[in-house]
């Protein structure tokens, strides 16, 4: 196989022209919907789903971006070295998939504006929610902060709180499921690791794709980036597919031995053919081609990799938040079997405006600022 | 402070529904927002199926999940009473709470029409016949006086983007006169501070008072007729109680574990 040689510079512009054109249409859509029904334009109610696409997107992107954090923390908190020539860039792809995924939950809300000061004022210290808002607000000021220190390094302390803030945030954002005892499908302790893992495992396809969206291929790539391509960063990969894919496993084969009131949604989840989509062909077939030293070198493969795994880390998450919910709380004729559910057209066009946002972010940041500076100072 | 809690007797409960009925008149809820529920369910299979029905308020459990998750303290517990209670002027309608409540009692209505409309069957959208007037999200011409609206405690219509719920009837029961153990409606003294539903029943299935007095009917009939609660197991302790003496309808403890095909 050979590596990638498309121009960057075509590549880079047709995603940007794109990512603005998917921007306007979706915001504009959603916009449009929300002020004619409401949040009737969801597909979403209070007789079974509550929590639909949009908080699926919103959970995806945020966690995806403390992913790209802890990948730019192995440089700039651990001095991983390696990691040097990705490390701004995965900061900046940190923040706009950080600001992808808030503009979902802003549009989900009730009274989004009211949020910004009802949470930090009411100070509601047992909910996960809280601890979530305050560490992501932490997290993106902390972000910033980051960035605009340029190619110099974060100094000791700020390094530490940004890989604290970006594992805090990871870890609430499933402690806000895994607390709920009483949706058996997301509860547990494992929740906010699988979050963790899920999020480092996005955060590298995500820089991946930046990286290969930056430079085209790698015959384009400096010194250090081709290096970490062809180096550490796929073996890194492997090992975080393989234990997300196990992480899968592992929930599945739970899900399906247990006689737990609540569970068995995952009979409806494996019978569907996205689950078999997410497992094989998102985690699997990367891992192995990740696996094999002769492949894990390719730029092609590396592409093919990392979209596969960044569309199966959304799948997860949509069978996650939408399958806690699918079994009804307690029987009753309002809901005697299984909820239905299928996203409206609005949240669709929700989820490509977080998506297009976070692209748009991206590359426009891609163009303006030096994302490929390598860190300067010491540890 | 009083305590206070219901007793629904499921051997009495001829699932009528006119606690439904009279929670929605007296809450002006909109048609499939039932504050106050009946779920009707079948146990077995033929030819031994069984038809069921289980009333179901708001529990305003002693320990709420909906309380703990909630990020802005919009839903919280009254100290004076034990009610559980939505501030509409704090709530960001995140959902979380109805996430967080195990027996899904609560209701965010700026979403497809459970009754009427294009999706919810025949008949108009009552939301769209009666539209809001910026401050409620609908307006019918029969709600409530206006002097009674109080979102503080979740009472009245509803703004936008707030979740709504049962509140014990807090505009009647907050204003019992104190140290009172039983709100009974056969009591012409106390009758104006019973809650709708309980007050309506027509076979007197309800009763309504002070669980932390022990002199209380609600307290007398729990023990003595071994009151329980629904998925207790969750750790919410609900402050409604069920007798169920075994002739007829009893708590559903599982969900049905045969698939419907
Ligand atoms: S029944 Fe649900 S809404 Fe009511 S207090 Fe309990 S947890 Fe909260
Ligand atoms: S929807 Fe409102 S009441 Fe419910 S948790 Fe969110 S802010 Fe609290």
């Amino acid at each position: 196989m050979t590596t990638m040689t498309k121009s960057p510079v075509g590549l880079a512009n047709t995603v940007l022209v794109a990512s603005l054109a998917g921007l306007v249409i979706g915001l504009a859509i959603v916009l449009i919907n929300l002020g004619a029904q409401g949040h009737a334009a969801f597909n979403t109610t209070s007789l079974g789903l509550m929590w639909g696409l949009p908080i699926v997107t919103y959970d995806y992107f945020v966690v995806t971006s403390t992913g790209l954090t802890l990948i730019a923390c192995l440089s700039l908190t651990f001095g991983v070295r390696d990691f040097d020539p990705v490390a701004r860039r995965c900061l900046w792809l940190a923040l706009a998939t950080l600001l992808g995924g808030v503009v979902s939950l802003m549009l989900e809300l009730g009274h989004p504006l009211r949020s910004l000061y009802a949470i930090p004022l009411n100070l509601q210290t047992d909910s996960p929610l809280f601890w979530k808002m305050l560490f992501m607000t932490a997290y993106g000021v902390l972000l910033l902060v980051a960035l605009a220190r340029g190619g110099s390094r974060p100094g000791w302390g700020l390094a530490i709180a940004l890989f604290a803030a970006a594992l805090g945030v990871a870890l609430l954002a499933g402690s806000v499921f895994g607390m709920m005892a009483m949706r058996p499908m997301r509860y547990g302790g494992e929740v906010p690791l699988a979050f963790l893992a899920e999020g480092l495992t996005g955060g590298l396809a995500f820089a991946v794709l930046g990286t290969y969206l930056a430079y085209g291929g790698q015959a384009s790539m400096p010194e250090g980036v081709k290096r970490l391509m062809t180096g550490a960063l796929p073996k890194v990969f492997a090992l975080m597919i393989a234990i997300t894919a196990a992480m899968v496993a592992s929930r599945t084969v739970t899900g399906l031995w247990s006689n737990l009131d609540g569970l068995q949604v995952w009979e409806k989840i494996v019978a569907s053919p996205l689950y078999h989509l997410h497992l094989w062909a998102g985690l699997v077939l990367p891992l192995v081609l990740m696996l094999l030293p002769s492949q894990r070198t390719d730029g092609t493969l590396q592409v093919t990799a990392a979209l596969l795994v960044a569309v199966a880390l959304f799948i997860g998450r949509y069978e996650f938040v939408i399958g806690g919910q699918l079994v009804p709380l307690f029987k009753g004729s309002w809901a005697p079997a299984f909820i239905d559910y299928a996203p409206s057209f609005t949240e669709w066009m929700l989820a490509l405006t977080s998506l297009s946002l976070a692209a748009l972010l991206y590359t426009a940041g891609d163009k303006i600022l030096d994302l490929g500076a390598l860190p300067q100072g010491e540890d | 402070m009083a305590k206070w809690g219901m007793v629904i007797d499921l051997d009495k409960c001829t699932g009528c529904q006119a606690c439904t009925t009279a929670c929605a008149m007296e809450n002006n809820r909109l048609p499939g927002e039932n504050w106050q529920d009946v779920l009707f369910y079948t146990e077995g299979t033929y030819p031994s199926a069984q038809l069921k029905w289980f009333p179901r308020p708001c529990f305003h459990c002693e320990d709420p999940s909906c309380v703990h998750v909630c990020p802005t303290k919009a839903t919280y517990k009254d100290p004076n009473g034990g009610f559980v209670l939505i501030d509409w002027n704090k709530c960001i309608g995140c959902k979380y709470c109805m996430i967080a409540c195990p027996y899904g009692v609560r209701f965010y209505t700026d979403e497809k029409p459970v009754v009427g409309g294009p999706t919810g069957g025949p008949g108009p959208d009552i939301r769209e016949v009666f539209p809001g007037d910026g401050k409620r999200s609908w307006n019918p011409p029969w709600r409530a006086p206006d002097a009674r609206d109080d979102w503080v405690h979740g009472v009245g219509i509803q703004p936008k983007g707030v979740v709504s719920k049962c509140t014990f009837c807090y505009h009647k029961v907050s204003k019992a006169p104190p140290g009172t153990p039983d709100l009974d409606e056969d009591d012409p003294a106390l009758k104006e501070y019973v809650p709708a539903c309980v007050r309506t029943c027509p076979p007197k299935a309800r009763y309504f008072g002070d669980l932390d007095n022990p002199e209380s009917r609600v307290s007398k009939l729990i023990a003595d007729k071994r009151g329980v609660r629904l998925k207790d197991e969750t750790g919410n302790k609900p402050q409604v109680y069920y007798l169920s003496g075994g002739a007829g309808p009893a708590v559903p403890s599982t969900r049905e574990t045969v698939k419907k095909t």
